[in-house]
């Protein structure tokens, strides 16, 4: 059945360096608890807030890669809930009545479906920043716990929410969607999508007949997938059985793989929204979108088009787009001289598998070795001194191992004495020479393999290795004692 | 009525060692003794060997020549301006407890320029009352006459000029709450241009209203006090970007020089004797050649219900943080969260304060918002437009208080009553205009001030008609008692 989705996606700007409103840092979650706060994200009386430039450029730069109406100012409201991790009990946040005015009044981003190859095009409503709040630990469940810990390390962490218009037509697409926005925050250096509960995903989803039910707590992007998936089949057979869906709030339960109804009836909100008086509006100046602009220049999109326009194959182009460290390192690789599809399949397929294979983050820059080391192999490649194979399995894993050494120390030592091994192969392997020569010609591949094994992961061209036997065991065919 | 030693003559003093800081010290911490039971002006007083301790480094400094602006001067603070070496109460039983882990930026400023912190003072809880009746800690009581209140909410710093238990004080000023204590105390008192001082540190009562300002016993001591907390912020998003004002060295105005006006609508509604002192005054200056002008500003009937609102409104959601958690209180039992919340809050705020919680909530939400909060800040664009208009042709005088100090409990009881003791101050508030409140003179023994508007950063002007006006009375340095 057709469904309609929308998304509300939540994004700590986790790279931002300090918190939204002071100096605390943005990636609180390297602190003991409590430890990672000061007077401003506490919210102790008489301290306040001032917006860092950090967070509103990269908020901005998000809208301009979300090709956003920005407005002339940008204005901070008030949002009052009693919760016991929200210091001030009201979020410094961005609602659009009332005055306020977020960082984006609307906009579209297009990301890539992989399935398909089309670039699908999504709207935007719109982009606020936000404070996040710290957390609360309970002793096991909320409603029974005893006491409840708070830690406000994350109070005050800017939070980026991205808006989307119920555009979305699959669970599949949804979850390519979220992926891309992340890429993007990823590639304007807003965010790193790896650390634990960086993002989070609320969905609104509707089939033809129905009420709009929103799912919250999404944590992961298979996640998003799976929970549209069932709450769409969820929907469906409530309709399909002549039932009517009502409008809810459910709540993605990741363990068990259900949504599941909330406990509490979720009472008409009354946030007492107004201008936050202690922030005077922020004027979007020139300079401002200037340097947003600058942030923003990066994106999947224009990075895929400039692979593709090197000959590289889409699904190589976007495995390689996919982790901005290897678009980097193959884009600077080829403008030093490396030959774009030696590189891309380097970069693209066989390093990124090394990485994937130990279990490495392929999108953590300091995996990679320089732009340069990349050129130096392609480049002997191209010239034939060594092959893709011998590159590629004798030197891409020692290089995963250890990304910043150079090619000198991980080169591997040439055969340069191929006949003696040859040799050496054709007196053991007295059978498959027999074999050979009575017209098995199965058996040169074994003797193929027999001779690389022989140099002992010194560089061999396995044709070289070839042609060299066959030279030798075509004399061996010509008609002996004649005379 | 007798006279005391200004701050500016004490540093004067100090300076050609005619007075040695330890003596005066001593002489404070004596005159503190003596009236402190009656008075009850302040929450918090420092230990007397530490305020001597520190009387002797200013000796010492003065000494060796290496004195500070205020070295040796004795200032109180008043208690919702946060000090980390004091307990920071706002006289609220919500903080009885409450030590800051910072310093208010105003407070390092007086620190940093040598005064001596002696004490916090009495005033509204939270800053909420125009008599200083609503402490947790008590009332107020007016050293000219120990019946009546000596004005609110920064009552606590104008009594201990008044009886000498201080050489200088800090206040804020919400609407009136700097202007209406020193009219009835005969003090001086300066509520600064919105932005000049910084409000970092100061527990917000109405954010986009208040400013922090000098009490003084003296036009030039509050002009001196001026120019140390003056000037920009960084901490502060609200405070422009200017250097501290030069306001200590200057002279009297001149007839000629500017203008003054009187708008009927903040005179015409006054008592017999305030209005009596008040045109008295005028036609002083009149008679020294001074242009006395009527004026009409009509807005000013709506400027009060305006007023209030919006610092109403800002006052629930700034309240909204005192929830038992941060601020925990011994006498609330441990139960759910919203049980806890509900308890410490019942048990925490005076009724006064509840009571402008709810009237604040009740503004800002949903259905009610446009008509009260969205209508208050539109009277507040006209009033504003209104008064810089005037403002830019001539100086703006009118009585501060329409009354003479009421009687302890005469008009708590009436919130009507009692808000429109601040029908002529709060105008200042909602332009971001300058405003100083003087002594004008005194009807049957109890002082009655005048009060001068002028343009935004006017406080130039404002300090030299001060001067002026000063010459004039000859109440300069007046103190309650005994000479
Ligand atoms: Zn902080």
């Amino acid at each position: 059945m057709k469904a309609k989705i929308g998304l509300e996606i939540h994004v700590q700007l986790s790279e931002a360096g300090s918190k939204l409103f002071c100096d605390c840092d943005s990636e609180y979650r390297k602190y003991p608890p409590n430890r990672n706060v000061c007077p401003v994200c506490l919210g102790l009386p008489g301290a306040l807030p001032v917006p860092s430039k950090r967070a509103l450029t990269l908020a901005l730069a998000a809208a301009k890669a979300f090709n956003c109406k920005i407005p002339e100012r940008i204005v901070f409201t008030r949002k009052h809930y009693f919760y016991p991790d929200l210091p001030k009990n009201y979020q410094i946040t961005q609602f659009e009545k009332v005055g306020g005015a977020p960082v984006c009044l609307g906009g579209y981003v297009e990301f890539l479906n992989t399935d398909t190859w089309e670039w699908v095009r999504v709207g935007i409503r719109r982009v606020n920043l936000e404070e996040d709040p710290g957390r609360t630990y309970y002793e096991g469940d909320i409603l029974t716990s005893r006491y409840a810990l708070v830690d406000f390390n994350r109070s005050g962490v800017p939070l980026l929410e991205i808006v989307t218009e119920p555009d979305v037509r699959s669970p599949r697409e949804a979850r390519l969607l979220v992926e891309y926005i992340l890429l993007t925050l990823e590639y304007i250096g807003a965010t790193n999508p790896r650390l634990e509960g960086v993002f989070r995903v609320d969905a609104n989803v509707s089939v033809e007949g129905g009420e709009r039910v929103e799912v919250k707590n999404i944590g992961s992007t298979l996640d998003v997938e799976k929970a549209l998936k069932y709450e769409i089949g969820r929907q469906t057979m409530i309709v399909e059985r002549g039932g009517k869906v009502e409008r809810e709030t459910r709540h993605w339960d990741a363990a068990r793989g259900v949504t599941k109804p909330l406990r509490y009836k979720e009472e008409e909100a009354e946030y007492l929204y107004f201008p936050d008086p202690d922030l005077p509006p922020v004027r979007v100046t020139e300079d401002l979108l200037a340097e947003a602009s600058k942030t923003a220049s990066r994106s999947p999109k224009a990075i895929f088009e400039t692979v593709r326009k090197l000959g590289v194959k889409r699904e190589i182009a976007w495995s390689i787009v996919s982790s901005p460290p290897a678009a980097d390192r193959f884009l600077e690789a080829v403008r030093l001289g490396g030959d774009p599809q030696v590189l891309a399949r380097m970069v693209g397929v066989d390093y990124k598998g090394e990485l994937r294979e130990r279990g490495l983050d392929p999108n953590d820059p300091s995996r990679w070795p320089p732009a340069k080391t990349l050129t130096e192999l392609a480049k002997l490649v191209s010239t034939g001194e060594y092959t893709y194979d011998s590159i590629k399995g004798l030197v891409l894993p020692r290089l995963a191992e250890n990304p910043g050494v150079e090619v000198k120390a991980v080169l591997p030592e040439k055969v340069s004495d191929i006949d003696s091994l040859v040799e050496e192969v054709l007196k053991r392997e007295v059978k498959a020479v027999r074999d050979y020569l009575s017209g098995k010609k199965k058996a040169l591949n074994y003797l193929v393999g027999a001779v690389m094994r022989a140099a002992r992961g010194r560089a061999l061209d396995p044709r070289e290795a070839r042609k060299r036997l066959m030279e030798r065991l075509e004399s061996m065919k010509e008609p002996q004692g004649e005379g | 009525m007798r006279k005391l030693k200004t701050a500016y003559e004490l540093v004067e003093a100090y300076r050609n060692g005619s007075l040695d800081p330890v003596e005066h010290a001593w002489r404070v911490i004596e005159e503190i003794g003596r009236w402190e039971g009656r008075v009850n002006a302040y929450i918090t007083l420092e230990a007397p060997e530490a305020i001597i301790i520190q009387a002797e480094e200013a000796r010492e400094r003065y000494r060796r020549g290496e004195h500070r602006p205020l070295e040796g001067v004795l200032v109180a603070v008043k208690d919702n301006i946060s000090t980390s070496f004091m307990p920071t109460t706002a006289a609220s039983r919500m903080l009885e407890k409450y030590i800051p882990p910072f310093n208010a930026t105003v407070v390092e400023r007086l620190v940093r320029a040598g005064a001596i912190v002696v004490g916090k003072t009495n005033m509204d809880e939270f800053a909420m009352g125009s008599t200083s009746e609503f402490s947790a800690f008590g009332p107020v009581r007016n050293p000219w006459d120990l019946e009546r209140v000596p004005g609110g909410s920064s009552g606590g710093s104008a009594a201990c000029l008044a009886y000498g238990g201080c050489d200088l004080s800090l206040g804020s000023d919400t609407g009136g709450s700097i202007r209406l204590p020193a009219a009835y105390t005969a003090t001086v008192g300066i509520k600064p241009t919105y932005g000049l001082v910084s409000r970092y540190g100061l527990i917000p009562y109405g954010n986009s209203l208040e400013q922090i300002g000098p009490m003084a016993r003296s036009v030039k001591d509050a002009a001196l006090l001026l120019e140390v907390i003056g000037g920009w912020d960084p901490r502060d998003s609200t405070s422009l970007r200017i250097d501290p004002p030069k306001l200590s060295n200057l002279e009297p105005l001149e007839p000629g020089e500017a203008s003054l006006c009187v708008p009927r609508e903040m005179v015409e509604g006054s008592e017999e004797p305030v209005a009596k002192v008040f045109w008295n005054l005028m036609g002083k200056l009149e008679s020294e050649g001074f242009e006395v002008l009527e004026a009409s500003l009509p807005e000013v009937s709506k400027a009060l219900p305006a007023y209030y609102i919006i610092a109403l409104a800002e006052a629930a959601s700034n309240l909204a943080r005192y929830d038992g958690g941060l601020y925990p209180r011994e006498d609330v039992e441990a139960g759910d969260y919203w049980r806890h919340v509900a308890e410490a809050r019942a048990r925490g705020f005076g009724w006064e304060v509840k009571k402008r919680i709810v009237l604040g909530s009740y503004a800002l939400s949903e259905g009610y918002r446009d008509e009260y909060y969205i209508a208050a800040t539109k009277v507040r664009r006209l009033v504003r437009d209104a008064v810089l208009r005037l403002a830019r042709k001539c100086i703006i005088a009118s009585p501060a208080a329409p009354i003479l100090p009421p009687r302890l409990g005469e008009r708590i009881t009436d919130p009507l009553l009692l808000y429109a003791m601040d029908v002529y101050t709060v105008v200042a508030n909602l332009a971001g205009v300058p405003a100083l409140a003087m002594p004008a003179g005194f009807s049957q023994g109890l002082p009655v001030g005048v009060q001068f508007m002028a343009y935004r950063l006017g406080e130039d002007l404002l300090v030299r008609l001060g001067l002026t006006v000063e010459e004039m009375t000859g109440l300069r340095g007046v103190a309650a008692g005994e000479g």
